[in-house]
């Protein structure tokens, strides 16, 4: 079947660049998700918050500084705190140059961040490659349309996610190069954000301010958008002329570093949800479920070490997790008033000084 | 602090001590031991190099080869030698302990046990060092304590401090700890960096040669006190930072009050000099009167 020269022209170059913006604006999604958890946990967890803005801080400045060192402005001023981060060119430049170092500053702590974590992947997982599915090899038109693009944007995107929710699905917390990159997942799942939440929780830096910015961003200098596009689209001719098939590249690493950073930020929200969760719980309850993780896991695979089965380091990791759940749910039930059924809450209500019969706090 | 430590009229304002945190540097010697210690454990016994490690003096040439890399890499950072001898002593320990008690059989079980055994006791003893120290905060002046064994105590005297520079590390600025060193007159809580670098040269053949050496040094005066005699790491550090700020404040004379100084000591002079002139004046009539006495009676 072949691609009729509109779509060749006009949509098929589109479908990547699509593609990629679809999935990064599910990334703005979840950071907007995480920033919102923050800010819940943000009275009781100041230090943990201040060390999550420190990182978005941390990596928005060094996006900014790699801005001005690829546009060679050089770097006259780089200073970093908690709250802000600062970087001033030795060179003003304008034009362009101001235009990309800029991008880099919005963009860059999206894609930077989990850009490392790919490096790590590559080491770890191993046969990260770039592919083009059967049916689009057997004809050779359909590469170059929108939905042979698409498919082929969606078939790598697959293959990458096979791969690193297998590796995610079977990590030994034991292995300390497995144990060194969930750390790492953590670590830089926190500062995966282009703002931080701000030192009063009342400030509003949310996901609309972040789009604004990049609203301004591309307003600013539309030109250059364009200019962008139409580089693209030659590529694509290039690629066409010379029947090369590698236009999906870029673009499917775009996709790849966006499945990275949502999955960081999910194991993040856990975490952070974990906390927020355990906070209800009273002292010394409520580390109950911290050590449950190490010791449960630990216990498992000590046990799947004499009663060997193949999945037994999957099947850890989910009875950690399940009964890291389940000791969340009972701690819940009998330490605080949560899932009480209405007459045990009257009874509590009895109760004035701030604990029960049996001694359990009373939320007043 | 006990009440007859006190002097007349001192009230405590605050009594501190260091955060649990603030000794990183010190804990992170130790966090690089338990690292080193899991890691080493793991190579030797689980993972796919460890036939490579079968023969035991290969695991003590990796561990002691990587302790002193560290060692070194550290000292040379941060301009400390101790970091080396600490590490060549963990290290020399290591083997001295092994080859007494010839466990050279459970090697694999020894040095991970060994190195992580070493880092918890590193981390107690910086923890008592922590707690040793504790500064106390008076409306009069500034008491330093501290010491494990040796006992120190520096009083510092509002009206003597000069400078007061605050620093507030990373850490110290998620946690909200910081280190505020106060300078006095005399110097006290001022070091230097200095900085040397030489370059030499070799010339001619056999018979003649020549050698030559030349350099030059620089010293710059930073603030740099012993943790003893500074407030460091104390928490919550804007609140310290400005309690010492005003207490400060509050004992030196401020150009306006010297203006005042200054005019009332001329007030005094006027006062002075008027009441002489008022003397003299009086002193002038008594003679006159005397005078005119004298000359009625003749």
């Amino acid at each position: 079947m072949a691609s009729s020269p509109v779509d060749i022209v006009i949509f098929a170059p589109l479908a990547p660049i699509l593609g990629v913006l679809l999935f990064w604006f599910i990334q703005l999604l979840f950071i907007e998700s995480q920033k919102y958890l923050l800010s819940k946990i943000w009275e009781k967890h100041k230090p943990l918050c201040r060390f999550t803005n420190f990182l978005g801080v941390l990596f928005q400045t060094i996006c900014h500084a790699l801005g001005y060192t690829v546009t060679r402005s050089g770097i006259s001023q780089f200073e970093i705190t908690v709250d802000y981060g600062k970087v001033s060119p030795k060179k003003e430049k304008g034009g362009a140059f101001e235009w990309l170092s800029n991008s880099f500053l919005l963009f860059g702590p999206f894609f930077i961040p989990p850009l490392l974590l790919l490096i790590c992947l590559y080491f770890l997982v191993g046969g990260l490659e770039f592919s083009v599915p059967d049916i689009i090899k057997l004809q050779e038109d359909l590469y170059f349309s929108f939905a042979g693009q698409m498919n082929v944007f969606g078939h790598n995107l697959f293959n990458f996610s096979e791969k690193f929710f297998d590796f995610l699905l079977n990590i030994d917390f034991l292995h300390p190069a497995h144990l060194g990159f969930i750390l790492l997942i953590i670590f830089l799942g926190m500062g995966i954000r282009p703002s931080y939440i701000g030192k009063e929780k009342q400030e509003k830096v949310n996901m609309i301010y972040d789009l604004k910015n990049i609203k301004n961003h591309i307003l600013q200098k539309p030109l250059y958008i364009i200019l962008l596009f139409l580089f693209t689209y030659l590529i694509f001719y290039l690629f066409f002329g010379l029947e090369q098939r590698w236009f999906h590249i870029p673009f499917s690493i775009f996709g790849w570093l966006s499945i990275i950073a949502i999955i960081s930020l999910l194991i993040t929200q856990a975490i952070i949800l974990l906390i927020k969760i355990t906070d209800e719980i009273p002292n010394p309850w409520k580390f109950l479920p911290y050590l449950n993780i190490p010791i449960s896991y630990i216990l498992m695979r000590t046990f799947f070490l004499y009663y060997f089965i193949d999945f037994a380091k999957k099947g850890s990791l989910l009875i950690m997790i399940l009964s890291t759940v389940l000791v969340i749910i009972l701690l819940l039930k009998y330490k605080t008033n949560k899932f009480k059924t209405k007459t045990d809450m009257k009874k509590l209500k009895k109760v004035e000084d701030g604990a029960d019969e049996s001694g359990r706090p009373v939320r007043k | 602090m006990n009440q007859e430590d006190l002097l007349e009229n001192e009230r405590v304002e605050k009594i501190l001590s260091p955060h649990p945190l603030s000794f990183m540097r010190l804990q992170s010697l130790c966090i690089f031991l338990i690292v080193w210690g899991v890691l080493i454990g793991w190579l030797v016994n689980f993972s796919e190099y460890k036939d490579f490690f079968n023969n035991e003096w290969y695991v003590i040439l990796v561990w002691g080869l990587v302790l002193m890399l560290v060692g070194v890499i550290a000292s040379l950072v941060t301009i400390r030698w101790s970091i080396f001898f600490f590490y060549l002593g963990v290290f020399a320990g290591g083997v001295g302990l092994l080859l007494w008690q010839n466990w050279q059989d459970n090697i694999g079980v020894f040095i991970p046990f060994y190195t992580v055994a070493f880092s918890i006791i590193g981390f107690l003893i910086v923890e008592l060092y922590r707690r040793s120290h504790k500064y106390i905060i008076s409306n009069l002046r500034v008491i330093f304590k501290g010491g494990v064994v040796t006992k120190r105590e520096r009083t510092l005297r509002y009206d003597k401090i000069t400078d007061i520079d605050a620093k507030q590390g990373i850490l110290g600025q998620i946690f909200g700890f910081g280190t505020i060193i106060p300078i006095s007159q005399s110097g006290f809580g001022l070091g230097s960096d200095k900085s040397f670098a030489a370059g030499g040269v070799s010339l001619g053949e056999k018979k003649v040669k020549f050698l030559g050496l030349f350099g030059g040094g620089k010293d710059v005066q930073t603030p740099r006190a012993r943790s003893y005699y500074e407030l460091h790491g104390v928490h919550p550090y804007k609140e310290v930072k400005k309690i010492v700020e005003n207490l400060v404040q509050g004992s030196v004379i401020t150009p306006y009050q010297q203006e005042q100084v200054a005019y009332q000591k001329e007030q005094v002079d006027i006062q002075k000099q008027m009441r002489d002139l008022l003397k003299k004046q009086a002193e002038l009539k008594e003679e006159n009167e005397q005078e005119n006495m004298d000359e009625e009676e003749n």
